[in-house]
């Protein structure tokens, strides 16, 4: 193998590498985010989504947001159009879930990093046979601090 | 010696054939060829890694949505690795270092290829992340890893032809010496 070849690669590595970290540590994305984990969650089945992609997936008119908390909180305020399934009532909620089309984007979300119940959702209903199942995983406290379209 | 069936000897049918293999390898050496390859490969390159440059969190997700890394390892590689392919595509277009990121480029495919084989192997369905970090866009499948081996192929290519290629730095280096 050619040494000057891997010294040039070594080289370009090195200096994506360092515009990579400078660029990151002056915008605090990626590497240099301060949490995380309310990026990022490891999933089993499905596929998470930024506050960006709901936001575009909403305007777009073609997913079902399914909000995931109690009914109280989803009374308070919610995202626009989103339907509310609480995820320790899904049981009485079978009859609603069978209606919807197994091929439709649904995106499950509840109050945001702290929560696990829009995760859990997205597993039943990947069990069930859903087969475009996202979280977003901001869920309502991003969305909302976002100023992005709400409902009462 | 014997003519052959169309009056040819068995010399003039290996000459042509000799000269018509050359005359590949001519036109694959073209530096013209080699150049449209050059500017299609890393401007490619360079529009796949912007949407990654701008939001290395969604990049991120969609690193962790082929679930073989984890968290950090998967924070890590997008705030690299999007800069490693501007680099790289930049490189290839204006011909600096065209071997070693045609080199770089043939290896990020290939990896690209295997996620996107054993992702489908395990019966995932997620978005590629390829060029836009969209859920609905490019979803992964048969036609993504064609596209890849496509790309591949023309890396592999580039790598092979770099000493005979326009190099944009030297030829600015000329004109500045004259």
């Amino acid at each position: 193998m050619n040494v000057q070849l891997i010294r040039q690669s070594f080289f370009l590595f090195i200096i994506s590498a360092s515009l990579g970290f400078i660029y990151t540590s002056f915008t605090k994305k990626g590497f240099f985010l301060e949490n995380k984990s309310s990026a990022i969650v490891a999933t089993d089945n499905f596929e998470l989504i930024p506050l960006a992609k709901a936001k575009e997936l909403l305007d777009s008119d073609s997913v079902i947001f399914l909000d995931t908390r109690h009914y109280s909180d989803y009374k308070n305020g919610h995202i626009k159009y989103a339907f509310n399934i609480p995820i320790n009532e899904l049981d009485n909620y079978t009859p609603v879930i069978n209606s919807l089309p197994k091929e439709k984007f649904i995106i499950a979300y509840c109050d945001g990093a702290d929560c696990n119940s829009s995760i859990l959702m997205a597993k039943k209903l990947t069990e069930l046979g859903f087969k475009n199942v996202k979280v977003f995983f901001g869920g309502w406290q991003e969305w909302k601090n976002a100023g992005y379209h709400i409902e009462k | 010696m014997a003519a052959g069936r169309n009056g040819k000897t068995p010399v003039t049918i290996l000459k042509n054939k000799m000269f018509e293999k050359q005359k590949i390898i001519q036109l694959l050496e073209n530096k013209i060829l080699t150049l449209i390859a050059r500017i299609i490969l890393g401007g490619l390159f360079i529009i796949a890694s912007l949407d990654k440059i701008i939001d290395p969190n969604a990049f991120a997700i969609s690193i962790l949505n082929y679930r073989v890394i984890g968290e950090s390892l998967s924070m890590l590689v997008a705030t690299i690795l999007p800069w490693l392919e501007l680099i790289c595509g930049l490189g290839l277009v204006f011909g600096f270092y065209a071997r070693a990121n045609a080199g770089i480029i043939t290896t990020l495919l290939i990896c690209f290829i295997i996620l996107i084989v054993s992702a489908l192997a395990r019966g995932l369905d997620i978005s590629c992340g390829c060029f836009s970090q969209d859920p609905n866009m490019s979803k992964i499948g048969y036609q993504k890893i064609l596209e890849n081996i496509g790309l591949t192929i023309l890396s592999i290519y580039l790598f092979y032809t770099s000493n005979k290629q326009i190099n944009f730095i030297s030829l600015f280096k000329k004109q500045s010496t004259n």
